[in-house]
C-alpha cells in the first residue's frame, strides 16, 4: 500500500498535510543474534491514532526506543517534517516534538504534581505559571488534575495523567504512549482514549499507541502497524479490519483458543457461552485468609483486613488495578510479609505467616509477580532452582546427590518442555518464559494443595501464555485450589470460576464468573463501594 | 524424539568449546595482570634505590631457600587458610565479615584464660584450648550478628569497629592477673604478657629435613577440603548459598535468615578463633612465644580476609592463595638485608591482591554486558 492510497483510506474526516509528520525508514537493530528490528518503516501523519500492535518481544518497544533517542539503530534514517535527522537522545527527540509516555512512571512521589511537572526545568521556578498550565492543558485535554495535589497520593490513572500533562507542556508534535492501559481500570482507560482523540483532532497531533491488545487497538486507532519477531507484518485501515485478522496477523497463525484471544485483550466479555456455571461450592475451603492485616516498614497498609477463600479445584481470580494490595497478598502467601493480625490456614490448619518456607511447608505452591524477586536464584543452575524449595528429594544424609540432583532436573526439563542448554544451565541463561517454567515445575513439583499464580503471563508470549494458562486449568481440574491474581482483566474472565475484586488492599466484591456484571466489576476495581 | 540427540551433542561440544576459550580467557588476565603487578613491584624497587634481583632473591631466601624456611612458611599459611575458610562462609550467605583480626585475637585470648583455667593434661588442653579459640571467635561474631538480625545493623560495620573494641579487650585483659597476665614471676622484664604454655601443652610440630611446623597445618588442610566440600555438597551449603544469592528466594524456601546468617556470621568468627588458638599452641614463626602479648594477631586476620578475596571464596583455592602471601610474609624479613625497606613486600602483596581482583572484575564486567546484551535481544 503506497502512501497515497493511506491517505484515502484513511480517516478522511480529520484534516492533515499529506507528508507524513515522521517517517521511519529501514530501521535495522540488532541486539547481539537477535534482530529487535529488521528493516521497519512506518510513517505517522498529523491528526491521526496510531497503533503499533504486537506481541511482547515484535520489536515494538525498540522501535518506540529508536524514535525517542533512547536507542540508537544500527542503520535506516528517520525524517521529520521531510528533513533528514539522527535522535541521540530524548532531549533530540524533544527538540524535535517527539514526547514520549512510559509505562512505568517516573514520578517523585512525595513531591505535588505541579512540582513534578517543573522538574527539571531551568532557570528560575515560577510556581504559579506552572499550575496555570497545568490548569489550560487539563482543560483542552479533559486532564483535569489538582496541581498541588501529592503525586504519592494519586491513584495510577491520575499518575498518569501527570505524566502526559508533563508530555504535552513541551508541546510535542508526537506523543506516544507505551502499553497506556496496564495500570489504568477499564473506565479510566476510555478517558484516557477520549483525550488523545482531543489532541490529534483539534491540533493535528499524531499518537501512536503501542500495544498488544487488539480491542484498545481497534477501538481507538486509525490506523495500524503489526510488528512480528522484528518485522513489519501488516499495514491496516483500523476500519478495515477486525479482531480476527488483527490476531491471525500479529500471531502468524489462526488464533482459536481462549486463552490467546485472552491473552491478546479480546474477549466477547458479554457473551459467556461456554462458561458452564459452577455447581455451588459445598466443599470445606483449602485456603482460607481471614481478617489479615499487615503494614510496611513506613507503617502504610498493605493488607486491610482481607478474608479471602479458595475451595478445592476452584480457580478464584483477583481482579484489581495494579498497586492495590495484590503484591503484598502474593508475598503473604510465599511467607514474604508476616501479619500484624489476622490468620491464614490450610485445611484449617493455622500456618504462620512469620516462619520461612511455612506456606510452602503447608502446600502453599507461589508463581511470584517478579520471579526474579523471590521466584528463582538467577546464578544457580536450573537444576538447583527446581529444587529450592525442597533439596532434600535429591538429597541423602543432608548430602546433595549430584546424579540423582540430575535426573530429577532432567524429568522436570522434559515435562515441562523447558529450553535450556541442560540442567546445569545456570538460570539467567534462560529466556523469561523458560524460567517462569522453571518457577511452575518447581511449584507444581510438590504436588501443592494451593497454587498461588500473580501476573503469570506477564510478559510471555501468545504460546508461552497458552501453556501457563492450561497448567493452571490442569492444576485445578487435578484439585488443586488456585488463586489467580492478575491485571489483566481478559485473563481472569478467561480463567476463574470465580472473581473478586482488590481495591485498597481489601477485598471490595466478589461475584460468579458465569453471571458477571463487568460495569459493576469495574465500579469495584475503580475504589466505589460495593 | 530421536532428531533431539545430534543436536544435543553439538550443543554440547559447543558449550564446551566456550568453557575452554573461557578458561583461556581467564588465564591470559591473570598473566597479564600478575605480570603487571611484578612489574610495578620491580620499578617501585628500582625508583627507591635498590636492585630489583636481589629483592626476589631475598623473597625466595626468605619463604623457601633457606634452611628451615619453607617450614615457617608453612606455619604462618595455616592461620591464613583457617581465616580465609571462616570468611568464605560468611561470604556464602552474602555476609561481609571484615573483622577477622578482631575475632582472631579474641580467640587467642579465649584460648589462654580457658586453657590454663581448665588445664588438664596436655593432650587434652590443646583440644580444650583450640575448642575455646573457635568459641571466643563466635561470640565475637555473634555480637555483630546479634546487631544484623536483631537491629538491622550492616554487619560490614560492626565486625570492623568490634576489631578495635577487641584489641582494646585484650589489652586490658593483659593488665589483671586473674584474666590473662602471667603471674609476676613468670613476666620477665614484660608488663603485658599470658603465661606461657608449657611444652606438653603446644601443638605437635613436625620437622622434614630440618623444616618445622605445627600441625596446624595439616588441620587447616583438612578444614579447607571439609569446608570445601559441605558448601559445595550438603543442603546446608545449597541454602547458604541461596541465601548469599536471593534472600527473599530462600525466605520463600523455607531459610530462615536469621539462624542461617548467624550460624554463617559465627562460623566465620569461629575459623579465625580458632586460627588465633592454633597460633597460640603453634608458636612459629612470628606468632610469640606460646603466650599472648598485645598485638598478637599480627595482621593475621587482615591478611587471611585477603586470601578468601583473592581466592574469590572458594575454599579449595585458598590453600595455594594462603601459600603465596605466607610466603611473602616469611620473606619479607629478608628484604630488609638488601638494603630496601623490609615493608616493601606489604606494597607487593597490596598491588598482588589488586591484579588478583582485576580478572575476576573483569569478566564480572564482560559476563554482565553478555548477559544484558543477550536479555534485550530477547525482549
Amino acid at each position: 500500500m503506497t502512501d497515497n492510497e493511506q491517505l484515502l483510506t484513511g480517516a478522511g474526516e480529520w484534516e492533515f498535510s499529506p507528508a507524513p509528520l515522521v517517517e521511519l525508514r529501514g530501521i535495522c537493530k540488532n541486539f547481539g543474534a537477535v534482530a529487535a528490528c529488521d528493516d521497519v518503516d512506518l510513517s505517522l501523519y498529523p491528526g491521526q491514532i496510531h497503533g503499533v500492535l504486537g506481541e511482547n518481544g515484535a520489536g515494538k518497544s525498540t522501535l518506540m526506543k529508536v524514535l525517542i533517542g533512547l536507542v540508537l539503530p544500527d542503520s535506516g534514517t528517520i525524517t521529520i517534517n521531510g528533513e533528514t535527522c539522527t535522535i541521540h537522545d530524548p532531549l533530540d527527540a524533544a527538540a524535535h516534538g517527539i514526547g514520549m509516555v512510559h509505562q512505568h512512571f517516573s514520578l517523585v512521589e512525595p513531591l505535588t504534581v505541579w512540582e513534578n511537572v517543573a522538574l527539571g526545568d531551568g532557570g528560575k521556578l515560577d510556581p504559579d505559571a506552572v499550575r496555570n498550565r497545568i490548569g489550560e492543558l487539563g482543560d483542552a485535554y479533559g486532564l483535569i488534575i489538582d496541581p498541588d495535589a501529592r503525586v504519592a497520593d494519586l491513584t495510577a490513572g491520575l499518575r498518569q495523567r501527570v505524566e502526559i500533562i508533563k508530555c504535552l507542556r513541551r508541546d510535542p508534535t508526537v506523543l506516544i504512549f507505551d502499553e497506556p492501559t496496564s495500570v489504568l481500570t477499564p473506565d479510566e482507560s476510555q478517558q484516557l482514549f477520549k483525550s488523545l482523540r482531543t489532541m490529534v483532532a483539534s491540533e493535528g497531533k499524531s499518537v501512536v499507541l503501542v500495544s498488544h491488545k487488539l480491542d484498545e487497538v481497534l477501538r481507538t486507532t486509525d490506523d495500524i502497524t503489526i510488528m512480528r519477531q522484528g518485522r513489519v507484518v501488516d499495514r491496516m485501515d483500523t476500519s478495515e479490519t477486525t479482531a480476527p485478522e488483527l490476531a491471525r496477523s500479529m500471531v502468524g497463525r489462526e488464533v482459536s483458543l481462549r486463552a490467546e484471544r485472552a491473552a491478546l485483550g479480546h474477549i466477547e466479555l458479554d457473551v459467556a457461552t461456554d462458561v458452564v456455571a459452577q455447581p455451588t461450592v459445598t466443599t470445606e475451603p483449602v485456603l482460607t485468609i481471614t481478617n489479615a492485616n499487615a503494614s510496611g516498614p513506613g507503617g502504610q497498609r498493605l493488607l486491610d483486613d482481607l478474608t479471602l477463600e479458595v475451595h478445592p479445584g476452584e480457580i478464584v481470580g483477583v481482579a484489581g488495578v495494579e498497586g492495590n494490595g495484590q503484591r503484598p497478598l502474593a508475598d503473604l502467601l510465599s511467607s514474604l510479609l508476616p501479619l500484624d493480625n489476622g490468620t491464614v490456614a490450610v485445611n484449617g490448619n493455622a500456618v504462620s505467616s512469620s516462619a520461612p518456607g511455612a506456606m510452602s511447608r503447608a502446600g502453599i505452591g507461589v508463581i511470584p509477580e517478579d520471579r526474579h524477586d523471590s521466584g528463582v536464584v538467577l546464578e544457580m543452575t536450573v537444576a538447583e532452582n527446581l529444587v529450592l524449595v525442597d533439596p532434600q528429594r535429591v538429597a541423602k544424609h543432608g548430602v546433595i546427590d549430584h546424579k540423582k540432583l540430575t535426573r530429577f532436573a532432567e524429568e522436570m526439563i522434559q515435562e515441562f518442555s523447558i529450553q535450556c542448554s541442560g540442567p546445569h544451565a545456570p538460570l539467567w541463561s534462560l529466556s523469561g518464559g523458560n524460567q517462569q517454567r522453571v518457577v511452575l515445575a518447581r511449584e507444581l513439583a510438590d504436588h501443592p494443595k494451593v497454587l498461588v499464580a500473580a501476573q503469570p503471563t506477564r510478559g510471555l508470549d501468545v504460546g508461552a501464555i497458552e501453556y501457563m494458562t492450561d497448567r493452571i486449568r490442569e492444576a485445578a481440574a487435578s484439585g488443586v485450589a488456585v488463586l489467580l491474581i492478575s491485571s489483566e482483566l481478559e485473563e481472569i474472565l478467561d480463567v476463574a470460576d470465580r472473581i473478586v475484586v482488590m481495591s485498597g488492599h481489601r477485598i471490595v466484591g466478589e461475584m460468579p464468573r458465569a453471571g458477571v456484571d463487568l460495569e459493576h466489576l469495574g465500579l469495584l476495581m475503580g475504589g466505589a463501594n460495593a | 524424539m530421536t532428531t533431539v540427540a545430534k543436536p544435543a551433542t553439538d550443543e554440547k561440544r559447543a558449550s564446551r568449546a566456550r568453557q575452554s576459550a573461557r578458561l583461556a580467557e581467564w588465564l591470559v588476565l591473570y598473566l597479564l595482570s600478575i605480570l603487571g603487578a611484578i612489574l610495578i613491584s620491580a620499578l617501585l624497587v628500582t625508583a627507591t634505590g635498590g636492585d630489583w634481583q636481589s629483592v626476589v632473591g631475598a623473597l625466595f631466601d626468605g619463604s623457601v631457600r633457606n634452611p628451615g624456611r619453607w617450614g615457617a612458611t608453612l606455619g604462618a599459611a595455616a592461620p591464613l587458610l583457617l581465616v580465609a575458610l571462616g570468611t568464605v562462609i560468611s561470604a556464602r550467605a552474602g555476609l561481609v565479615n571484615i573483622g577477622q583480626e578482631g575475632q582472631l585475637a579474641i580467640g587467642a585470648a579465649f584460648a589462654t584464660y580457658f586453657g590454663f583455667l581448665i588445664g588438664g593434661p596436655g593432650s587434652v588442653n590443646i583440644v580444650v584450648l583450640l575448642a575455646f579459640g573457635a568459641v571466643g571467635g563466635a561470640l565475637w561474631a555473634g555480637v555483630a550478628a546479634l546487631l544484623r538480625f536483631w537491629r538491622g545493623v550492616p554487619e560490614v560495620l560492626s565486625t570492623l569497629l568490634l576489631v578495635a573494641v577487641a584489641g582494646q579487650a585484650v589489652a586490658y585483659g593483659l593488665r589483671w592477673q586473674g584474666l590473662l597476665l602471667a603471674p609476676a614471676a613468670d613476666r620477665g622484664n614484660r608488663n603485658q604478657v599470658s603465661e606461657q604454655l608449657g611444652t606438653d601443652r603446644r601443638l605437635p610440630v613436625q620437622t622434614i629435613f630440618g623444616n618445622s611446623y605445627p600441625i596446624s597445618v595439616y588441620l587447616s588442610v583438612l578444614a579447607a577440603v571439609i569446608v570445601a566440600f559441605l558448601l559445595a555438597r550438603s543442603i546446608w551449603g545449597f541454602r547458604l548459598k541461596m541465601l548469599g544469592r536471593n534472600p527473599r528466594a530462600a525466605q520463600h524456601s523455607g531459610v530462615s535468615q536469621n539462624r542461617y546468617g548467624s550460624a554463617a556470621l559465627m562460623l566465620g568468627g569461629a575459623f579465625a578463633g580458632l586460627a588465633g588458638a592454633a597460633m597460640l599452641a603453634g608458636g612459629g614463626f612470628a606468632f610469640g612465644n606460646f603466650q599472648l602479648v598485645p598485638g598478637f594477631s599480627a595482621n593475621i586476620g587482615w591478611t587471611g580476609l585477603l586470601v578468601a578475596l583473592v581466592a574469590r571464596e572458594r575454599a579449595l583455592i585458598c590453600i595455594p592463595v594462603a601459600l603465596v602471601f605466607a610466603a611473602l610474609r616469611t620473606g619479607s624479613g629478608f628484604v630488609s638485608s638488601t638494603g630496601v625497606e623490609g615493608r616493601i613486600t606489604d606494597v607487593i602483596q597490596g598491588l598482588l591482591v589488586l591484579a588478583l581482583l582485576v580478572p575476576p572484575a573483569v569478566m564480572f564486567v564482560r559476563d554482565r554486558r553478555r548477559a544484558r546484551a543477550a536479555t534485550t535481544a530477547r525482549t
